[in-house]
C-alpha cells in the first residue's frame, strides 16, 4: 500500500523549472532516501508534498488522501521536520511542543501525553521547561524531531534532520529514526551524510535538475549506477597526465588528483588503459576500490560544484 | 488553533523585553514629556497670567486690569513696573503683559517672534481687552454685538481642556500603530526561522494560518491602548468627555487599522532589518502628519489637509472629539472610525495581494 504519492509532480518559477514531473512511490512502512545536490529540486519537492508549496503541475497523495482536495486530512497524516530549526527560541520546549500540538488539532490530556512522549524519544524530557535559546544545537535539532513526529503522523519527511549537530545528538536521531521506523512510519529522508542514507533506508531516490535520475535499492543503485571502481597511478609530464586524463573521460566517470585517477570505466579495463597509454602517460598501479552509494551518486549528478541554494 | 497563536505570541512577547518597553513604556514617556514641554497651550486648564503694570490710581489702567479679569481664560496679575512686566515676557515666565502708561497708546508686550497661530490669538484677545476697557461706554451695556456658539450638531467641549487631553490620544495612536511594525516583523521571523513552513504543512488552512499570525497582535494592540488611555486618565487627568462606548470603538478601529498595515509592511518586506528601518520611518512620517506629536489643528490649512490621507489624524480627530466634546457618541465619530475601517481595507488588500505564502 502506498503511503505517499507523487504523480507528475512539478513546480515553474517563471520560465524557470525547478522541479520537472516527478512520480514517486513510497511504500507503507517504507523509508526512502532522497539524495540529490544543491539546488537539486529535493527541498522543493519535500515543499510540494507537503502541501507547503502550490505545485504547478501533478498532485500529491498522503496515506491515500489528496493534498489538494483534502489538504486539512492529507496534511494532519504526515509530519514534518525541516531543516530550518523551525522552533522558537524564546519558548521552552514544552511551549514549542503545545503550540505544534494545537496546529495539529490535540489538546488536553491527549497533548501532554504526545509531548511527555516526545520530549522522550529524543531525550529532552529533563529540560522540558527551559528556554530553548539556552539548548546546544544538537537539542534543538532534537526538539525539532519531537515537532514532526508529535501527532504521530502515518508519513514523516525529513529535510536533513542532522545537518550541523554533535556526533552524540546526530546518533540520538539517527536512532530514533531506526526507532521510528522500527515502529511502522513511513520515513522520507533527506540528507547529505550518504552513511545514514545507506544504513537507514531501503530505496534511494537520486535527484538532479528537478528529475529523479535513478531510482532503486542501494545496492541496485551501486551495481547500475557505480560498478567496481578503478584508481591509477600514472607517471608523465603534467600535459601528458592532462591529456591522459581527458582521454579516460571519454571511458568512465573520471576524478582526479594529481598523477592518480580515480575512474568509472563504463566498459571495460582494457579501452581504458589503452587510450591512458595512447595519450603516452605510463600507468604505474591500477587498484581496484569499493563502490559506495557516494560513488553512485557522484557518478550519476557529476562532480562539478553546486552553490545554488 | 487562534487560541494557541494567541497563547504562543502572548508568551513571546512577554519574553521580549524591546518590545514591551516600546509598546507600553516609552508611550507613557512621550505623554509626560510631550504634556510637559508645550511652552505655550500647556495651560493644563489654568487661565493665562498676564502682568500688567499700570501708574497707581490709573483710572485707565484699572479698567484694564478690570476688563482683563472678566475675560475668560485670562488672569491679571499685578506687578510692580513696567520693566517688571517687559522682563517676565523676555523670560518666557508669561506669553503676553500690558504696560498701561498714564497716556498715550497701550503697551502690548509680546514675543512677536511667536508663531503667528499662537500669537495672533493672545495678541487679538488682548486688543479686544483693551478696547472694552478704553470705550466711552461700557459695552456690557450695550446690546450684544456677537455670540459665541459651536456650530449646529458639534458637541460643546470640556470647560478645562488640558494639555494630557491631546498628548495622551497623539501618543497613544503613535505608539499604537507602531504594533504594525510587531505584526510585520512576526511573519518576517517566522518565515525566516522557518516555523512559517512548519504552519502551512500542519492542516490548518492559509486563511486561518495568516490570521494566526494577525489575532495575536490584535490583542496585544487593543491591550496596549487600554493601557495607555487608563494610565492617561488616572495618572494624568485625562478626561473622556464622549461616550466610554465610543472611545472603545474608535480604538478597536485603530487597532484593525494598525495590525492591517502590519500585514501591508509584510507583504513588502524581506528581512527584519530592512522591515526595522524603514518601517519605524514610515509611522513616524505618518504620524508626525497626522497630528501626533503636533497637533494639526494648529497646522496650515494644506498639512491638516495632508493629515487625513493617514489613518493617524483620522484617528485623532476621532479621539479629540471623545475626549473632548461632551456627549460624543459612536455616532459622532463615524466618519472617523469608518476612514479607518477602509484604511484597514486597502492595507488589509494590498498585503493579501503581494503576500508570499510560500516565501
Amino acid at each position: 500500500m502506498t503511503a505517499l504519492a507523487l504523480r507528475g509532480l512539478g513546480k515553474d518559477y517563471g520560465a524557470r523549472t525547478a522541479v520537472g514531473a516527478i512520480d514517486l512511490d513510497v511504500a507503507r512502512g517504507e523509508c526512502l532516501g532522497l539524495l540529490g545536490p544543491n539546488g537539486a529540486g529535493k527541498t522543493t519537492t519535500i515543499s510540494m508534498a507537503c502541501g507547503v508549496l502550490t505545485p504547478t503541475r501533478g498532485s500529491v497523495e498522503i496515506a491515500g488522501i489528496p493534498l489538494a482536495k483534502r489538504p486539512r486530512e492529507a496534511k494532519a497524516k504526515l509530519g514534518l521536520v525541516p531543516q530550518d530549526l523551525a522552533i522558537y527560541d524564546e519558548l521552552s520546549a514544552v511551549q514549542n511542543l503545545k503550540y505544534v500540538g494545537a496546529l495539529y488539532g490535540l489538546a488536553g490530556a491527549r497533548l501532554a501525553s504526545r509531548i511527555d512522549w516526545a520530549l522522550g524519544v529524543v531525550g529532552l524530557r529533563d529540560r522540558a521547561r527551559e528556554p530553548v535559546k539556552q539548548f546546544s544545537g544538537g537539542m534543538k535539532r532534537r526538539l525539532n524531531l519531537a515537532a514532526g513526529v508529535l501527532h504521530a503522523p502515518e508519513v514523516l519527511i525529513l529535510d536533513e534532520p542532522t545537518v550541523g549537530v554533535d556526533p552524540q545528538s546526530r546518533h540520538h536521531i539517527f536512532e530514533t529514526v531506526k526507532q521510528l521506523r522500527r515502529d511502522g512510519m513511513t520515513i522520507v529522508y533527506t540528507s547529505h551524510y550518504m552513511e545514514e542514507v545507506e544504513a537507514l533506508c531501503d530505496r534511494v531516490a537520486i535527484v538532479d535538475a528537478g528529475a529523479i535520475v535513478a531510482l532503486g535499492a542501494i545496492a541496485e543503485l551501486i551495481a547500475a549506477h557505480a560498478g567496481q571502481g578503478l584508481a591509477l597511478s600514472l607517471a608523465g609530464a603534467p600535459a601528458v597526465i592532462d591529456a591522459a586524463a581527458r582521454a579516460a573521460e571519454a571511458h568512465g566517470s573520471v576524478t582526479r588528483d594529481g598523477a592518480r585517477l580515480r575512474v568509472m570505466p563504463r566498459a571495460g579495463l582494457a579501452p581504458l588503459v589503452a587510450a591512458i597509454e595512447g595519450a603516452g602517460a605510463t600507468i604505474t598501479m591500477i587498484e581496484s576500490h569499493q563502490a559506495t552509494l557516494e560513488t553512485a551518486f557522484l557518478a550519476l549528478t557529476g562532480h562539478g560544484l553546486r552553490d545554488a541554494a | 488553533m487562534i487560541g494557541a497563536a494567541i497563547r504562543k505570541d502572548m508568551w513571546l512577547l512577554l519574553r521580549d523585553r524591546g518590545a514591551l518597553i516600546s509598546l507600553f513604556i516609552l508611550p507613557i514617556l512621550f505623554m509626560l514629556a510631550f504634556g510637559s514641554m508645550f511652552p505655550r497651550g500647556s495651560d493644563r486648564g489654568r487661565p493665562r497670567t498676564i502682568p500688567i503694570w499700570h501708574a497707581p490710581g490709573d483710572a485707565r489702567g484699572e479698567a484694564v486690569a478690570r476688563a482683563l479679569a472678566a475675560t475668560e481664560g485670562f488672569t491679571p496679575v499685578a506687578v510692580a513696573s513696567a520693566d517688571e512686566v517687559r522682563r517676565r515676557v523676555a523670560r518666557k515666565q508669561d506669553d503676553a503683559g500690558l504696560v498701561v502708561p498714564a497716556s498715550g497708546p497701550v503697551e502690548l508686550v509680546i514675543d512677536l517672534a511667536a508663531p503667528v497661530q499662537f500669537r495672533g490669538a493672545v495678541q487679538g484677545a488682548l486688543t479686544a481687552v483693551i478696547m472694552r476697557a478704553s470705550a466711552p461706554v461700557a459695552m456690557e451695556k450695550l446690546p450684544p454685538l456677537f455670540e459665541a456658539r459651536s456650530p449646529p450638531g458639534v458637541a460643546r467641549p470640556l470647560d478645562h481642556i488640558t494639555t494630557f487631553q491631546i498628548t495622551v490620544p497623539g501618543n497613544a495612536v503613535l505608539f499604537g500603530f507602531f504594533i504594525a511594525l510587531t505584526t510585520a516583523m512576526s511573519y518576517v521571523t517566522e518565515r525566516r526561522t522557518g516555523t512559517w513552513r512548519r504552519l502551512l504543512a500542519a492542516p490548518v488552512p492559509r486563511w486561518k494560518a495568516l490570521l494566526a499570525t494577525l489575532v495575536p497582535y490584535y490583542v496585544v494592540g487593543v491591550a496596549q491602548l487600554t493601557f495607555l488611555f487608563g494610565i492617561g486618565v488616572v495618572a494624568f487627568g485625562m478626561q473622556i468627555a464622549g461616550a466610554v462606548s465610543a472611545l472603545v470603538a474608535l480604538s478597536l478601529a485603530v487597532v484593525l487599522c494598525a495590525v492591517c498595515l502590519g500585514l501591508g509592511f509584510a507583504a513588502f518586506a524581506t528581512s527584519e532589518k530592512q522591515l526595522g528601518a524603514m518601517g519605524s520611518v514610515v509611522l513616524l512620517i505618518m504620524g508626525l502628519l497626522g497630528g501626533c506629536m503636533f497637533p494639526r489643528l494648529q497646522m496650515p490649512p494644506a498639512m491638516r489637509s495632508i493629515g487625513l490621507a493617514v489613518p493617524h489624524g483620522w484617528a485623532l480627530d476621532g479621539y479629540y472629539d471623545v475626549l473632548v466634546r461632551q456627549g460624543t457618541t459612536v455616532m459622532d465619530i463615524a466618519p472617523s472610525i469608518g476612514a479607518l475601517v477602509a484604511f484597514a481595507v486597502v492595507f488589509a488588500g494590498v498585503g493579501l495581494w503581494r503576500f508570499r505564502f510560500e516565501a
